[in-house]
């Protein structure tokens, strides 16, 4: 027998009534009605944590009831969430939870994530990305982030000699083009877009001292290209991104806590390790084409030389490893 | 019934339901109280492990995770000792949630790689857009109900783009003067086709009442503006990197205290100038959310949430919406009888509800 608040759906007026179960049938109570009801065509609505519960009768009428056991055994409207419920009203179901998301996150985040992008970029053709690096390297052109090249033909010649060199016989050997720029916005600088587009800006041909350090530039930027790191990183930063939105999703509303932060924190550890894979896969290219990676190690320290300061501020949350490492790592694998 | 102890408990209970009159319910006037009795404790469990259940599904949980949690906060919002419900039911929104990705995918790699492509996203975008209000303002209200009764939403796509892109225009050509009024027309409505009963909303606050609050935001921010830009002209100046660090971070954290203020600012003032000039037959709301409590609530919410790695959100969505229970209330000035339910709008069990073709839920 269960005394509850009744409601018919013709106002919003609450009525009091009595519910008594009694085998196959159940019986509803009140000053206006005395209805009989096959127990079966009741429904009851799901249980969610302390609060009052409904039950539907098949002529629309609706009762309003505290959560019992009782409830239990009449029909219920939805079957699986009376399993979630159950699991959420167990406190070593929560931690169970907490410890396996916890795992499986940082399981996924060092190991999974990285793996599975690294299995997938391989079986996809890089012409896939060409279309994508030829829109970023018109976009880049028509936003003056790159003005055309003043290096003169021959000093092109010499360059593009070298890096055709560099990347002969390399699994991706048919898909390389090197693009000359100036760039006053970016500076000294070397970028591999998608597709095996490299472009090195004016400003850092002028920065190295031989051609073998520019060549050390472009060895790394090959490294990004045949470890297809645009592509993984698009992988691995997006499902990051997804991730951190979907965990953070109920703060992001109510607390101003930027929901953009941990992802960035958690994308910049992909960069860097992009960065060290691309600069240890130098290394290789340059000893295999019996240039030393003190090349390397000399370019980097004059660019660091530039924008002392800066480097150490900005290396915690860096996307490239710190200089001082990068370039430790060069001399060492120069002297083996 | 077949045994007498069920037939006399029976009259006891026809006895018990004649013997409770109390007062008349239906001449039920003055003030009806909102509560909210949800604890951080028993959310926090329902929280982890439906995004326990949402990972390890890749996702397709997450439908059923947002019915529970919705489910959680309706039927711990007790409005005159009656919880509301949530009928939503997971399919459509996990329909909803497949739409707005790919409608996400779209946006992302058009804006990323293929940007000669974006006016057509944009157009695309923008026809699409009131489209998708009027479909989840329709969702939201169908499937919220109070007391058996459905809410209902009767918004169509022509009318709500008129107003929606009228006042944009007049927004745009007035340099943004128009947004109190572009907002106040938006509220007006959504209030004046969202109805339960039968009875629509009515929606009394005027543009000028929402320019005088952003004017007051807009004011506010101005010795806030000036100190930026004093920072930012130090920052240019100084020579060595340390006072350029100093500068840069004291101008961001000067910006981010700014926006904290105003979002918290204009967040309590419209609120309660919306729900304080809204009106749905004889109940009307009385919401006063304070500034300097908000402000608060935000900030030790975003510092708890901080210093717990993000365990703390469910014990930050429940205080928020005890606050917001505690600051609103619901005053009838008539019978709540005047609410005439038809029998479409009752509550039904949810295995008949199978749900139109474009029945879907894009709301967070």
């Amino acid at each position: 027998m269960l005394k509850a608040r009744l409601y018919d759906g013709s106002t919003p007026v609450p009525d009091q009534a009595t519910l008594i179960l009694s085998g196959p049938m159940a019986r509803l109570v009140s000053r206006r009605i005395d209805n009989q009801y096959p127990a079966g065509q009741l429904r009851v609505s799901p249980r969610i944590g302390q609060a009052e519960r409904f039950i539907l009768f098949p002529d629309g009428l609706q009762l309003q009831c505290p959560d019992a056991d009782m409830l239990g055994r009449l029909p219920q409207e939805g079957a699986t969430e009376g399993l979630v419920a159950w699991l959420e009203q167990r406190w070593w179901v929560a931690l169970t939870s907490l410890t396996l998301l916890i795992s499986g996150l940082l399981a996924g985040y060092f190991v999974g994530l990285p793996l599975a992008a690294e299995h997938i970029s391989a079986n996809i053709p890089i012409e896939y990305e060409r279309t994508i690096g030829e829109q970023s390297l018109v976009w880049l052109d028509e936003n003056k982030v790159f003005l055309p090249s003043k290096i003169t033909p021959e000093g092109r010649q010499a360059i593009d000699e070298g890096f055709a060199r560099l990347h002969a016989g390399l699994p991706l050997d048919g898909h390389y083009r090197l693009e000359f720029r100036s760039s006053p916005a970016i500076g000294p600088n070397a970028l591999a877009l998608p597709g095996g587009i490299v472009v090195i800006t004016d400003e850092m041909i002028q920065k190295a001292d031989s051609l073998g350090e520019a060549l050390a530039v472009l060895a790394h930027e090959i490294g990004h290209v045949e470890r297809r790191h645009a592509l993984r990183s698009v992988m691995q930063n997006s499902v990051v991104a997804v991730l951190a939105a979907t965990l953070t999703s109920d703060a992001s509303s109510l607390s101003l806590v930027v929901a953009g932060l941990p992802a960035v924190l958690a994308q910049t550890k992909y960069s860097r390790e992009f960065e060290s894979e691309a600069d240890e896969f130098a290394f290789w290219l340059l000893k295999q084409n019996e240039l030393s990676p003190e090349l390397f190690a000399s370019m980097m320290e004059r660019l660091a030389e530039d924008d002392r300061g800066k480097a150490r501020l900005w290396s915690f949350v860096s996307s490239h490893p710190v200089t001082a490492e990068r370039i430790a790592r060069a001399r060492k694998a120069a002297e083996n | 019934m077949n045994n007498p102890s069920s037939a006399h408990e029976i009259a006891q209970a026809a006895t018990a339901a004649a013997a409770v009159p109390g007062p008349p319910a239906e001449l039920v006037t003055g003030k009806l109280p909102l509560h909210f009795t949800g604890s951080a404790a028993e959310y926090f469990r329902i929280w982890i492990v439906n995004i326990c259940l949402t990972l390890f599904t890749i996702g397709v949980f997450s439908a059923w995770a947002k019915v529970r949690k919705k489910r959680y906060f309706y039927s711990h919002t007790l409005l005159d000792g009656t919880p509301f419900q949530y009928l939503g039911q997971p399919i459509p929104i996990l329909k909803g949630r497949l739409i707005a990705a790919t409608l996400f995918a779209m946006w992302y790699t058009t804006t990323h790689f293929f940007t000669m492509l974006l006016p057509v996203v944009i157009v695309a975008a923008l026809v699409l857009a009131p489209w998708v209000v009027v479909r989840s303002a329709a969702f939201t209200a169908r499937y919220s109900a109070f007391r058996n009764m459905r809410f209902h939403f009767t918004g169509s796509y022509l009318s709500l783009s008129k107003v929606m892109y009228g006042w944009a225009v007049i927004t745009l050509l007035t340099l943004g003067i128009g947004y109190s009024w572009w907002h106040q027309r938006m509220k007006r409505y959504m209030a004046n086709q969202a109805s339960f009963g039968d009875i629509n909303g009515e929606f009394m606050a005027t543009g000028g009442q929402f320019f005088k609050t952003y004017m007051i935001a807009g004011l506010m921010i101005v010795p806030g503006v000036i100190l930026v830009s004093m920072l930012f002209g130090i920052g240019i100046a100084a020579q060595d990197g340390a006072n350029k660090t100093a500068m840069t971070v004291g101008m961001l954290i000067v910006m981010y205290s700014l926006y904290v203020m105003l979002y918290a600012y204009t967040q309590a003032r419209i609120t309660n100038l919306v729900w304080n000039n809204t009106r749905l037959g004889p109940a009307r709301f009385n919401s006063t959310i304070g500034v300097r409590s908000l402000l608060v609530l935000y900030l030790t919410n975003a510092l708890g949430i901080l210093a717990s790695a993000g365990l703390l959100i469910p014990w930050a969505t429940i205080r928020t919406l005890k606050y917001r229970a505690e600051h609103f209330s619901v005053t009838s000035e008539g019978s709540l009888a005047e609410f005439r339910g038809s029998e479409d709008m009752q509550v039904r069990a949810v295995g008949s509800e199978v749900g139109e073709l474009f029945d879907f839920d894009m709301s967070l």
